[in-house]
């Protein structure tokens, strides 16, 4: 409290203009994501019974995909040149990279399509940083990077089943391609949300991204190629799931890591664009 | 000569909206082929509001006070004419403008539904960058004033809605700012927490000196707060003066009550009776006639009390939106269609 006897010069200035940390922040999308991390996990933590949901439904999840994978593997040892081993690889970046999206990215965009129809994007609006910083960030699901943490198990053990084994360098390689798809499929949800602006209402988004992303089950290589480009450009799943394992399972050529490299700076310009352009033109819920 | 806090010049916004019938005929048609219309939300206002000024903001639903307030606080960017708010540009939205300007909005939440407010207080504090020592100083001086004690250690979603209100402007003014865009803040609430919340509104604006632009459907809180009203209707500004004045300007009438000795009396020969109950009559004559009505009924009357009084505010500015309504009836039509459709898509 003021006047609590605090030996502090402004507090016999009540008045004082408050101060403002000022400094130049590289990291603070970062910190910002830190911040909504804490809040998230505090709601969250109230409700324990969604992780023992989460739970079953991973183990569910996991078992069906195995028993697939048995099912293809009993009939023949190799699928459009993958091993079983190989498969499971890309089994295992499927789920981590459904948890990264499932956690971080999709609440996000979902939360950005409330705002929007509700009128409450207003308040991230009027806040002093950038705003799409704060849209991405404003939402982290812990129970659902369960995921998270079993795609990792069933890489490690499909990495350990791999003959060649995995170096430094390919675990390097593996981290960034991860990376660019995450960004790939950020701005593809960020894209279509955006639309929201215009066309207020998208609730069927979800259902459709998630029909879609079943198919990064299998590496997009095996689709026909309408269907695999599709899969690579349009909804990049291709560069999410299917170039990582390529990573991991010595697959991935130079040509095809810079490809990914340019198509995710590219597409993450052309998503800031249209996301100013978008707010440009938000007319915002009247009230 | 200070700068201005706010200067408004020329300012528009059009809004394209879609149109269409009713019916499912209509709705179909719509999909393949949208009809368009220009609605002008706000058509060229313009005024100033000095720094430490609290102006109310008056008209009726879909008047363009909501509409002029988002410009101001760089949420729509305008289709024409120019705003400044403390020397910047507000579509620009930089973080030097925004640290110094709020929004309340009467019927949003910006706090964490599920948490204690003091926790979406330490999350705006990170957002805002402000100094540990400023924060608490600034947070536990609302908390006291608004009287919330153990309340900020309540998960916000068991708060009563005035309780939440008064969270909501601890959390929009935790950085201080100097000019407040306040939309219906207090919409829905009793009257003891609008009283409580105006209070802290003129409290807020003593102590720092902020400027402050109110719309309200309760001309309690106008009247309370603001010496300076602005009225908009159909995004035109209409008047802007003092509170007195607006009364002066559209209703040159006064109100005498009367109330005689001997019971009741046939007083309409004095003036347009309003009502008589009780013994007591409440006569409208016009202003001009006021003091010459009230020596007749002196002269004529056992009178055992009268009082003469400007009409209720209410009644003014209803008066006002009258008066214009004729005007531009085929413009609120459209806006009305466009509400419609608004809701309906």
């Amino acid at each position: 409290m003021a006047g609590a006897g605090v030996n502090r010069a402004d507090d016999e200035r009540p008045d004082a203009a408050p101060r403002f940390d000022d400094r130049r922040d590289l990291l603070r999308p970062l910190r910002l994501f830190g911040l909504f991390f804490r809040v998230g996990a505090l709601n969250e933590l109230q409700y324990r019974a969604n992780l023992a949901v989460q739970l079953f439904q991973s183990g569910i999840a996991l078992g069906t995909g195995l028993i697939v994978l048995g099912l293809v593997f009993g009939q023949t040892s190799n699928l459009g040149g993958w091993s079983q081993s190989e498969l499971l690889a890309v089994m295992g970046v499927h789920i981590l990279m459904g948890g990264i999206i499932n956690s971080a990215i999709q609440p996000n965009m979902e939360r950005l399509m409330t705002d929007v129809r509700q009128g409450t994007l207003d308040f991230i609006l009027t806040k002093p940083e950038d705003a799409q910083v704060m849209i991405s960030v404003r939402e982290f699901r812990i129970w659902q990077a369960v995921d998270i943490v079993v795609g990792g198990i069933v890489l490690a053990i499909a990495v350990s089943q791999l003959q060649a084994g995995i170096g430094v360098g390919a675990a390097l390689i593996f981290a960034l391609t991860l990376f660019l798809g995450a960004v790939m499929i950020y701005c593809f949800w960020l894209l279509v949300t955006t639309a929201a602006f215009w066309v207020i209402r998208m609730d069927e988004l979800h259902e459709l991204f998630e029909g879609l992303y079943q198919s990064g089950r299998w590496p997009v290589t095996i689709y026909p190629g309408w269907l695999r480009i599709s899969l690579t450009f349009l909804v990049p799943i291709g560069f999410a799931v299917t170039v990582p394992a390529e990573a991991l399972t010595s697959r991935l050529t130079v040509e095809t890591l810079a490809l990914a490299a340019a198509f995710a700076a590219v597409l993450f310009l052309v998503t800031r664009w249209f996301w100013r352009f978008g707010l440009r033109h938000y007319s915002g819920a009247s009230a | 000569m200070t700068e201005p806090a706010i200067r408004v010049a020329g300012l528009e916004k059009t809004f394209r909206v879609p149109v269409r019938e009713a019916g499912l005929g209509a709705a179909v048609r719509s999909l393949f082929k949208r009809e368009h219309r220009e609605v002008r939300a706000v058509d060229g206002v313009s005024f100033t509001v000095e720094p430490g000024e609290i102006v109310g903001f008056l008209g009726p639903n879909g008047a363009g006070k909501t509409t002029t307030l988002k410009m101001l606080s760089g949420l729509l960017h305008p289709t024409g004419g120019d705003a400044t708010v403390l020397g910047h540009t507000p579509a620009r939205r930089q973080a030097a403008f925004l640290r110094r300007i709020t929004m309340v909005m009467g019927n949003r939440n910006q706090l964490q539904w599920d948490l204690p407010a003091l926790d979406s207080f330490e999350l705006i504090r990170a957002i805002y960058r402000l100094e540990p020592s400023d924060f608490r100083r600034t947070r536990d001086e609302f908390i006291e004033i608004l009287d919330l004690g153990e309340l900020v250690k309540k998960p916000v979603r068991n708060l009563s809605l005035g309780e939440r209100m008064k969270m909501e402007f601890v959390g929009a003014l935790l950085h201080r700012p100097q000019v407040l865009f306040l939309d219906e803040p207090t919409l829905g609430l009793d009257v003891t927490m609008q009283k409580r919340i105006r209070t802290f509104v003129a409290e807020y604006n003593r102590r720092y000196g902020a400027t402050v632009l109110l719309t309200s459907h309760y001309m309690a809180d106008v009247q309370a707060l603001c010496r300076r009203v602005i009225v908009i209707h159909h995004g035109r500004l209409l008047f802007d003066g003092g509170l007195a004045e607006l009364a002066t300007s559209f209703d040159a009438t006064k109100t005498i009550g009367v109330t005689l000795k001997d019971g009741s009396a046939d007083l309409s020969a004095y003036g347009e009776i309003l009502s008589s109950d009780d013994g007591r009559i409440l006569l409208r004559v016009s202003r001009a006639d006021a003091p010459e009505v009230t020596t007749r009924l002196l002269r004529d009357l056992p009178v055992a009390d009268l009082t003469i009084e400007d009409p209720p505010i209410e009644d003014v500015i209803e008066r006002v939106f009258a008066d214009a309504k004729d005007e531009r009836d085929d413009a609120t039509a459209a806006a009305k269609a466009t509400a419609a459709t608004a809701a309906s898509d």
